[in-house]
């Protein structure tokens, strides 16, 4: 049986480029490096998919030739005052271009899934600058890592393992025999708890989520994990100290570390629950380190304060940088969300939330953001690419969406696609088409094609493309 | 000259019309005005082809008032860039009000949007009602905010209220959300209401004062003293307030004063004095 190497695997922003699939017969039958995610798409990805073009005609979704399909949805975007263009994360690079120059010519308004992820942490990243670097120099270099309001153990799940913590890198070792001991620990403390409780036929507290005091591994010369977060998560009970803040404190937290990293004195004794002298210590460690790393996640960047948060977690690595080499990283959370901020980008000059109604790019996040156009109910029409913003915009956004015309292009059926009025379903990009994405430290990668696609289903681009013929052929008819 | 535009329609994508300016208009006739282009979403149309237009008072040598009767929250930049004149607006208004504006006077008697008075310079604007977030907020990634002027809200105030403000004076009559004063170069806010907290995050310099309740203060502040009252615009406030100084992680030497009577709350800081 063929089997295809050095795959990426087209599902987090850890975009992993070590997969081995073995194919029999155009069917993926065995998938080798992946983690349960991507064995679970590159497996199953063909189990609940559309392969023919529907058009809604008397309130129920038809099956119609690909060309009546894209010639609907071409009339529903050209004749639309205030249309947008939603979606592109989990599409090639490739695909987001023709869509940028669709949105061009419709004079429509394009955003990307940033609107509900990393949008702020871009919008600091333009107010404050950032100090980053590649995840290869973080796997060989990085002595002291935190993770704040992410869980990579659930949602880039080799990610500690391929490039922080647990990796092999040649100037910092591996710390997973410390992960191990740990365990064991934790496994025997809660054992002997529950022992105590069942002996002495009571039920005791269980012991706080965050020990004030740090362990004295965090204090050995080796590779260090801190997970900040509001609740004990997975790669929390994994870390070497869990910092427990308070829901939406992450802003105080980060200012009083500030504080405490330029010796100024704080006049409190606690912050958000934590007392200074515990934060005094973390910041020694941080100070101490020879490569510190802060990657941060939705829990930093769509918790009160949104941006706010993030200029502060980036001024605090500037101010580390004065004492010690600091970096950070945003945990991207789709294959391509920072490939589509990287075409965007070179295409406009802006990252996301791209209005073209004038004819040229303008950007203001709030104004132009799609969701807010929604709630506001300003669109009154919509192209969705490669997302289901029904199931994950708020709902009055999701409403609006779904009352005006709506044409989805993607492989899969979503609640999104069930509403729509034009489905145009597409080729599996990573899998049935090759294309190029971008991981979360901004590399860019090929994505491979090991199956081939259903005969009806084009790629995302070839779609695209055609829509944005018919859109230019009925303009020219209509001029 | 008074200068009267009705909405032809309710209007439901957005509409860019910088050009109602009483300078731009100062310069027209009712004809040339008529002509003037604004966007409605990605089609180009005529001020006419929104707005019956009159001209009540046809006298040139008069100061331009532009009246606007009847609700525009979608359309934005009314009175972009303008120096001179009155705009007023019988209804609410949409984005970016006054963005930019050097001079003249805006009233509106509902509520404005966000972005109002962005950038401006100099002028007054009045909101009878509520406002949105980033009043007197720069574009995104500019540093350079407010720098000039007046702006009065009656009700209530969202998000970041005077971000990277330089100059000028902000009054909000009711309450404002998080991050008032953020950024904050000089200038002076005050608000009458109360604050959801972060206030003066991040800020450098200038005086914002809150006269009700705020949930805590930024532990990049420390208490300086507590004062009977506070000048605002030469005007005094009577409280007595806590003096703060911040924000300390940006070198920052801004003064916040806080309510003592509506934030007992706060009473802990007293022992660091």
């Amino acid at each position: 049986m063929p089997v295809v190497s050095n795959v990426t695997c087209p599902v987090c922003g850890s975009f992993c480029d070590d997969i081995e699939i073995t194919v029999k017969n155009d069917v993926i039958v065995k998938v080798k490096n992946a983690c349960a995610m991507g064995e679970a798409k590159f497996l199953n990805y063909a189990s609940h998919r559309q392969t023919k073009p529907l058009i809604r005609k008397n309130g129920e979704l038809v099956e119609v030739s690909l060309k009546e399909a894209v010639q609907k949805a071409a009339e529903i975007l050209a004749s639309a005052k205030y249309p947008i263009l939603y979606g592109w994360s989990n599409t090639s690079c490739e695909a987001i271009r023709v869509g940028l120059e669709l949105a061009e010519e419709v004079g429509g308004v394009i955003d990307n899934t940033s609107t509900v992820c990393h949008g702020p942490s871009i919008l600091s990243i333009q107010d404050i600058g950032i100090s980053s670097c590649t995840l290869g120099q973080l796997r060989h270099r990085a002595d002291l890592i935190f993770y704040w309001g992410s869980n990579p153990w659930s949602a880039h799940p080799r990610h500690i393992d391929r490039y922080t913590t647990f990796a092999e890198g040649r100037f910092q070792k591996s710390a997973w025999r410390g992960y191990l001991s740990r365990l064991t620990g934790i496994l025997s403390k809660k054992r002997l708890h529950r022992a105590v409780n069942l002996g002495l036929g009571r039920q005791t507290p269980s012991p706080p989520e965050t020990e004030l005091r740090l362990p004295s591994t965090l204090l050995q010369n080796k590779r260090k994990m801190i997970v900040v977060d509001v609740r004990k998560t997975r790669s929390a009970e994994i870390a070497d100290y869990f910092l427990q803040v308070k829901p939406n404190k992450d802003y105080e937290l980060l200012q009083a570390l500030r504080m405490l990293v330029r010796d100024e004195e704080l006049d409190v004794d606690k912050v958000t629950g934590i007392p200074v002298e515990t934060l005094e210590e973390i910041v020694e460690i941080m100070i101490g380190c020879e490569l510190g790393i802060l990657f941060f996640g939705l829990g930093l960047t769509m918790s009160q304060g949104k941006h706010r948060n993030i200029d502060a977690a980036l001024s605090l690595v500037r101010d580390l940088n004065r004492r010690t080499k600091f970096l950070i990283m945003p945990m991207r959370g789709h294959f391509n969300v920072t490939g589509v901020n990287v075409v965007f980008t070179w295409q406009t000059g802006y990252p996301y939330a791209v209005d073209f109604s004038h004819g040229y790019p303008r950007y203001n996040p709030g104004e132009t953001s799609v969701v807010d156009i929604l709630c506001r109910g300003e669109s009154d029409a919509a192209l969705v690419v490669a997302s289901d913003p029904v199931a994950h915009f708020p709902n009055v956004a999701a409403q609006k969406l779904v009352e005006k015309p709506l044409v989805v292009i993607d492989p899969q059926v979503t609640p999104t696609s069930i509403m729509a009025d034009v489905v145009i379903p597409s080729a599996f990009v990573g899998i049935e088409v090759e294309g190029t994405a971008y991981r979360m430290d901004h590399v860019p990668l090929p994505l491979k094609k090991v199956v081939e696609p259903p005969t009806t289903c084009l790629s995302d681009k070839e779609v695209l493309q055609k829509i944005l013929g018919e859109v230019r052929r009925l303009r020219r008819n209509h001029n | 000259m008074l200068i009267t535009l009705r909405p032809k329609y309710s209007f439901k994508v957005p509409v860019e019309a910088e050009c109602i300016n009483p300078s731009l208009f100062a310069e027209k006739s009712t004809m040339e005005i008529a002509k003037l282009q604004v966007w409605e979403g990605n089609r180009k149309r005529t001020l006419s082809d929104l707005f019956k237009i009159t001209r009540e008072t046809p006298n040139p040598l008069e100061k331009v008032t532009i009246k606007i009767a009847g609700d525009v929250n979608k359309v934005r930049r009314i009175g972009s860039k303008m120096s001179t004149g009155e705009i007023t607006v019988n209804g609410n208004a949409g984005m970016h009000l006054g963005e930019e504006m050097k001079g003249g006077i805006i009233k509106v008697t509902g509520n404005a949007d966000s972005w109002t008075g962005s950038m401006m310079k100099d002028g007054t604007i009045e909101i009878m009602g509520d406002a949105g977030d980033y009043i007197g907020a720069p574009y995104r990634g500019s540093t350079q905010g407010m720098g000039g002027g007046i702006i009065i809200i009656h009700g209530n105030a969202g998000n970041e209220v005077g971000c990277y403000m330089k100059t000028g004076l902000i009054r909000i009559g009711g309450n404002v959300g998080q991050f008032v004063g953020v950024h904050m170069r000089n200038g002076t806010i005050q608000v009458k209401g109360n604050s959801e907290g972060r206030a003066g995050a991040q800020m450098l310099k200038g005086k914002i004062v809150i006269s009700g309740c705020i949930p805590s203060i930024l532990p990049s502040f420390t208490i300086d003293r507590i004062t009977p009252t506070v000048k605002v615009d030469g005007e005094k406030v009577e409280g007595p307030f806590y003096r703060f100084i911040g924000d300390l992680a940006e070198n920052g030497n801004g003064k916040l004063f806080v309510s003592k009577a509506k934030n007992p709350n706060l009473g802990v800081f007293e022992e660091y004095l």
